[in-house]
C-alpha cells in the first residue's frame, strides 16, 4: 500500500510479518533496544514524514516494557512528522483493569487510553476488548474487531457434530460473549458459576436456593404453613449436627442474600432459553432464617423426587463440590471449618490477585454489574484449601460436545474447574476451551494440557505464544488473526467500511 | 481545626525504593500510607490505596530501579491515576531520578524525545506537581505545564567535601563539557581550581578519546557529574587524571544508576571512591563495591515536601542541605 508504514513492536514480530505478508509489503525498519539501565531505546530507521503509520504491539511477559516501547515508538513517529498514527493492539494491555474494583483502585485501562492519546495516536485497532465500554475511554476512534467469526468458522469446519454442541460460559460475566457465539452457530448454551462456600455445612445450599428461586412461588404457601418448631424437631435434613439451627440458619440466610443479587439472573437466563416451559423467577422477598432452613430441606427432597420422575429441571441445574480447584465426590470430607482461620483478610497478600478482597468483603461492593467480571480474579481463591466452593452448571450438556468460551485464558483454575464440572457432573462428551487471547500466565498451558477433561484449547495469535510452549502442546489450536488485522489496516487506510469484518460468513 | 486536618501530607511509596520513602517519612514524622501494589500473573501492575486520600495533599515517592525503569514508571502512573480517581486534592510525584532524562532532544532524525513523553504521561495520569533531583537537563522542566521543583544534591556534596578534605588541596573536574557548569558551580563555592576533560562519544555508553584541560598535579581530583551509569566515562577520566599527576581521584555523582558491569569496572579502577546519593536504589551494590559511599538525600527531599505542603519557599534548599 502506498504511503503506509507498518512497524512491529518487539512483542509480536511474527504476527506483524504475517499482516505485512497479507498486505504485500515489508515491515518498516526500526531498531528497538534497551539501554543498560533498562530504559527503552527506539530508532525509527526510515522516513515517516506524511506517511500513514501503523504500530503493531501485543502483550508480553514484560508488559510494562512493551507499553513504554509502544508509546515511545508512537512519540517518535509523531516527532518525525507522520501524517496519522494508528496503534494496532491485538491484545489491549491492562484491559481487565477497566473499572474501579475497590475503593481507590486505579482505572488503569482508561489511563493507558489517555497515555496513547498523549503519545500521538489518532486511531486504535484492537481485538475483543475485555469490556467493549472501554472504547469510550478514548478520544480517538477505536475499532474493536471480533475474533468470533473466525472461531465460529473453525468450529464449523473442524468440530464433528458441532450442531449438537453446547456453548458454556465459565462465569456469569462472560455470558454475553457466549450467547453471541451460540446465536451465531444456532446452538444451545449453558453457564457454570462458582460460589464461595466455607468448608462443612450442607452441600446443596446453593443448589436448593436456586431451585428456591426458580420454584419459589410454588413452595411459598407450603413454607408458610409450616411452623419453625416443626423444623427444629426434625434435624434429619441438616447435616451439621453440632449446632444445626444456628449454623445452618446463619449460612442459609447469607446465602439467600447473595443469591438474591446474582443467582436468579444466572439461573433464569438459560432456563427460559432451553426449557420448553420457562418458569418465572420470583421477585426478591425477605426470608427469615428458619424459613430458609426449611427451603433447604424441602428442596433436597424436591430434587430427589425430580430425578425419579425425570423432571426436566434436574438436568438443567447440576451441582458439584469444588475443592482446591477440582471437582470432588459428594462424600469427600469437608475441609476444617473454623470461623477464625477462614477469614479472608488474614491470607497472604501475594497469593491473591484481587486486591479489593482486602478492603471489601463483598465482591461487588460498589455495585459492579458483573459486565466485565474476570473469573481470573477468583482463580487464586479457588485454590485456597480452606475454602470449598459450590460449582453449579445450568444447562443440559449430557452426551454433547461443549465449548467453554471466554475472552482470555490467563490462569487455568477456572477453566479446569468448568471442564471437570461439565464432564464429571454434566456428562459432556468432549470439551473445547475457546478464547481469543492466549495470555497463558505461568504454567497455565501445561496444566490445561494435563487436564483429562479438556479435549482441545482453541486460541488466536493475538498474544504471542512462546514457541517451545506451543510445540509441546498437543491440544493447542492457534487461529491466525493476521488476515483480520491486515484487512482492518487496509480498510482504514483506504477509508472503507469495517462492518464486513464483523459478519459471519457461512462457507 | 477539623478543616485543617482534612488536608495533610499523605506519603505514598512505590515499590522501587521503600528505603528512601521510609527515611523521608521518618524525617517528616508521618507514616507511609498503606497501599497494595502487586503484579498479576501476566505482569500487569495493580495498585490500590489502603486508606482515604480524599482532599489530602498526596506525595507519591517513586524512584526507578536500574533495569526496571519501565516497571517503576508504569507503577508510578497507576499510583497517580488511582489517587486522582480517589479525589486527592493535590498529587505531587516525587521522582528523585527522572526516568528517560537523557532522551531529551531530537539529536538524530526521528529520535523520540522520550523525556517529554514521560512528562506528558505524568500530567495525563494526574500529577499536579513534580519534585525531582538534579535533572539531566534543566530544560526538562519546560516539558511540563505543571510546576517542577528541581532540587540539587550540590549542597550535600559541598558539605561532604568540606567535612572530608581541605578545599585548597582539591581540584574539581568535569568529566565532559556538558557538565562544566555543574563543576564550576561547586568549584566557585569551594573557591578551588577547576579542570575539564573533553571526551569523544561515538555511541551511547561507549567512550572515545579523552583530553584533560587544566592542571591537577599533586591535587585531589574530584570528578563531578549528575549520573554514573556504566561508569566507563568516570573510570577513563580517572585514569587520565592519574596520568596527569593527580594524587588521588574520587567522583561525586548524584544518581548512582550503576548498570551493567559498573561495579566490576569501579573495583578495577584507579578511583579511590565513588560518592553517590541514594536517589536510586542501590541494592547490594554497597557491599559489592568497597569504593562506593552513599550520601543520604532524604533530608533535602523531606524538607522540600514539607515546604511544598506548607506553601513555603523551596529556594533555601538550592544552597543549603538540611542536617
Amino acid at each position: 500500500m502506498r504511503g503506509t508504514l507498518i512497524f512491529a513492536g518487539s512483542s509480536c514480530p511474527a504476527l506483524t510479518g504475517k499482516i505485512c505478508e497479507n498486505l504485500g509489503m515489508a515491515p518498516a525498519d526500526a531498531e528497538l533496544t534497551q539501554f543498560s539501565n533498562g530504559e527503552t531505546s527506539v530508532r525509527i530507521l526510515t522516513s515517516v514524514r506524511e506517511k500513514d503509520v501503523f504500530v503493531v504491539q501485543s502483550g508480553s511477559p514484560k508488559i510494562n516494557d512493551t507499553i513504554m516501547e509502544l508509546l515511545i515508538m508512537i512519540s517518535a513517529c509523531k516527532g518525525g512528522s507522520a501524517n496519522k498514527i494508528t496503534a494496532v493492539l491485538p491484545y489491549f494491555p491492562y484491559s481487565r483493569q477497566s473499572k474501579k474494583k475497590s475503593h481507590r483502585g486505579a482505572i488503569t485501562a482508561r489511563m493507558l487510553a489517555n497515555l496513547l492519546g498523549v503519545a500521538g495516536v489518532k486511531h486504535v485497532v484492537t481485538v475483543d476488548l475485555h469490556a467493549s465500554q472501554m472504547q469510550g475511554f478514548f478520544k480517538c476512534p477505536v475499532d474493536n474487531l471480533h475474533a468470533e467469526p473466525l472461531i465460529a468458522r473453525w468450529i464449523r469446519h473442524n468440530v464433528p457434530n458441532w450442531k449438537e454442541a453446547v456453548v458454556v460460559s465459565k462465569n456469569a460475566g462472560g455470558t454475553k460473549r457466549v450467547t453471541s457465539l451460540a446465536d451465531a452457530l444456532k446452538l444451545n448454551f449453558g453457564i457454570v458459576t462458582t460460589d464461595k462456600k466455607r468448608g462443612g455445612g450442607s452441600n446443596n445450599m446453593t443448589a436448593s436456593m436456586i431451585m428456591n428461586h426458580l420454584d419459589g412461588i410454588e413452595h411459598q404457601p407450603l413454607l408458610d404453613s409450616l411452623s419453625s418448631d416443626q423444623v427444629r424437631s426434625n434435624p434429619s435434613g441438616l447435616e451439621n449436627g453440632t449446632a444445626p439451627t444456628e449454623n445452618g440458619q446463619a449460612r442459609a440466610a447469607s446465602r439467600t442474600i447473595a443469591d438474591a443479587q446474582g443467582s436468579p439472573r444466572r439461573a433464569n437466563g438459560p432456563s427460559s432459553r432451553t426449557s420448553s416451559n420457562p418458569r418465572p423467577h420470583p421477585a426478591r422477598r425477605p426470608v427469615t432464617p428458619s424459613q430458609s432452613s426449611v427451603i433447604d430441606e424441602m428442596d433436597e427432597d424436591a430434587e430427589h423426587e425430580g430425578l425419579e420422575y425425570n423432571d426436566q429441571r434436574a438436568h438443567e441445574v447440576t451441582h458439584g463440590r469444588l475443592y482446591q480447584g477440582h471437582i470432588v465426590p459428594d462424600d469427600f470430607p469437608s475441609p476444617a471449618t473454623s470461623a477464625a482461620d477462614t477469614s479472608l483478610p488474614e491470607e497472604d497478600p501475594m497469593t491473591m490477585s484481587h486486591a479489593s478482597s482486602f478492603f471489601t468483603s463483598q465482591p461487588h461492593a460498589l455495585g459492579g454489574s458483573g459486565d466485565a467480571a474476570s473469573s481470573d480474579e477468583e482463580d487464586e481463591i479457588l485454590k485456597n484449601p480452606k475454602i470449598e466452593h459450590m460449582i453449579t452448571l445450568v444447562g443440559d450438556v449430557k452426551g454433547r460436545t461443549v465449548f467453554i468460551v471466554d475472552d482470555m485464558i490467563d490462569k487455568p483454575g477456572s477453566w479446569i474447574a468448568a471442564a471437570e464440572t461439565v464432564v464429571k457432573r454434566g456428562f459432556a462428551k468432549k470439551v473445547y476451551c475457546i478464547a481469543t487471547h492466549a495470555v497463558f500466565g505461568a504454567d497455565c498451558l501445561e496444566q490445561l494440557e494435563a487436564c483429562d477433561c479438556i479435549h482441545a484449547i482453541v486460541v488466536t495469535n493475538s498474544y504471542p505464544i512462546r514457541e517451545e510452549q506451543a510445540r509441546n502442546a498437543k491440544k493447542l489450536v492457534v487461529l491466525d488473526l493476521s488476515f483480520l488485522l491486515a484487512e482492518a489496516i487496509r480498510r482504514n487506510h483506504y477509508g472503507e467500511s469495517m462492518s464486513p469484518l464483523f459478519q459471519h460468513i457461512v462457507d | 481545626m477539623s478543616g485543617e486536618m482534612a488536608n495533610e501530607i499523605k506519603l505514598i511509596s512505590g515499590r522501587s525504593h521503600p528505603d528512601l520513602s521510609d527515611k523521608i517519612a521518618k524525617r517528616l514524622g508521618v507514616e507511609v500510607a498503606r497501599t497494595i501494589s502487586l503484579n498479576y500473573s501476566n505482569q500487569e501492575t495493580s495498585f490500590t490505596v489502603g486508606e482515604s486520600v480524599r482532599d489530602e495533599d498526596v506525595f507519591i515517592m517513586q524512584s526507578t530501579a536500574t533495569g526496571d525503569v519501565n516497571e517503576g514508571l508504569m507503577e508510578l502512573l497507576i499510583m497517580i491515576s488511582a489517587c486522582r480517581t480517589a479525589s486527592a486534592r493535590r498529587i505531587t510525584a516525587v521522582i528523585p531520578n527522572f526516568p528517560y532524562a537523557r532522551q531529551d532532544k531530537k539529536d538524530k532524525s526521528r529520535a523520540p524525545i522520550s523525556a517529554r513523553l514521560v512528562a506528558n504521561m505524568l500530567q495525563t495520569a494526574g500529577a499536579n506537581h513534580i519534585v525531582t533531583v538534579d535533572l539531566h537537563a534543566s530544560q526538562i522542566q519546560g516539558f511540563f505545564s505543571v510546576p517542577v521543583d528541581n532540587l540539587y544534591a550540590e549542597p550535600s556534596f559541598l558539605r561532604y567535601i568540606n567535612e572530608n578534605f581541605s578545599p585548597e588541596d582539591c581540584v574539581i573536574v568535569s568529566p565532559d563539557a556538558g557538565g562544566a557548569k555543574r563543576a564550576t558551580s561547586i568549584a566557585d563555592h569551594l573557591n578551588t581550581a577547576f579542570a575539564l576533560i573533553h571526551k569523544e562519544r561515538p555511541r551511547p555508553n561507549v567512550v572515545g578519546r579523552m583530553v584533560l584541560v587544566g592542571n591537577v598535579e599533586d591535587k585531589i581530583a574530584i570528578l563531578v557529574d549528575d549520573m554514573a551509569d556504566t561508569c566507563g566515562t568516570l573510570v577513563k577520566a580517572a585514569a587520565v587524571l592519574k596520568e596527569n599527576g593527580a594524587k588521588s581521584v574520587l567522583a561525586l555523582v548524584t544518581h548512582g544508576i550503576l548498570s551493567g558491569n559498573a561495579i566490576e569496572t569501579l573495583n578495577g579502577s584507579v578511583l579511590s571512591a565513588l560518592v553517590v546519593t541514594n536517589t536510586v536504589p542501590l541494592g547490594d551494590k554497597v557491599e559489592r563495591c568497597p569504593k562506593l559511599r552513599v550520601i543520604d538525600i532524604s533530608p533535602t527531599i523531606a524538607e522540600a515536601i514539607r515546604r511544598t505542603h506548607n506553601g513555603e519557599s523551596v529556594s533555601y534548599l538550592f544552597t543549603h542541605a538540611p542536617v
